[in-house]
């Protein structure tokens, strides 16, 4: 398994993690108090993800330190560009999305919930194609 | 998987000929990772020009000695 492919299961994994952390917190205070949590709540999930990449990408480059100093070959650069290509899409539909619930509402909380959850699930989305792409004939 | 592409190489080949390189040691002369190099080889993937140019050059052959169409 290349560099690029073990960080990218890091990552979604990472992510996947903090970002039902982040459901279960938004959803919990915005239970306790009947309205949607404010965004000041995902101060704590940030941190988490800051952190928590720091230490995974410390650990994978101590593990391969010439592979995680090495730029991305172009197998690699193609595979990162067609998931980030398909993550930009996912992110602008649920940008939308997050619009539309605040046109129709007029919640900016659940906006800002709404607009995170989807950069958080399209990040991982785009950790998992490379992964995928990585893996398969193109 | 996705659809193969249609250039077939002799890569492995050329490699076992000359002095059993390593997967490892053909990535690093022409600037891609080993699993690049699996993915040439198992025919997942077709390297760029320059790469097909870079192969063909450190094993002093021309490029349509290492790649060819498929059928042909």
């Amino acid at each position: 398994m290349s560099f690029r492919e073990k960080s990218a299961w890091a990552m979604a994994v990472l992510l996947g993690a903090a970002g039902l952390y982040y459901l279960y917190i938004v959803r919990a205070a915005s239970a306790a108090t009947g309205e949607t949590a404010p965004p000041q709540i995902a101060i704590l999930f940030v941190l988490l993800v800051v952190i928590g990449a720091v230490v995974v990408q410390t650990v994978l480059a101590v593990s391969s330190p010439k592979a995680a100093g090495a730029p991305a070959d172009e197998r690699e650069r193609i595979a990162g560009d067609r998931a980030g290509h398909w993550s930009g899409l996912l992110l602008a539909t649920g940008v939308v999305c997050a619009l539309g619930h605040y046109m129709a509402y007029g919640d900016g909380n659940a906006l800002f919930h709404l607009v995170a959850g989807s950069l958080i699930l399209a990040q991982i989305v785009e950790y998992g194609l490379e992964i995928f792409l990585l893996r398969r004939s193109f | 998987m996705g659809k193969r592409p249609p250039i077939t190489n002799r890569v492995r080949d050329y490699r076992e000929r000359t002095g059993a390189m390593s997967q490892a040691a053909l990535g690093e002369a022409i600037g891609v990772t080993r699993q690049t190099v699996i993915a040439i080889e198992q025919g997942r993937y077709s390297p760029s020009l320059e790469s097909a140019f870079r192969i063909a050059r450190l094993f002093g052959v021309g490029v349509e000695d290492v790649f060819g169409w498929e059928g042909e």
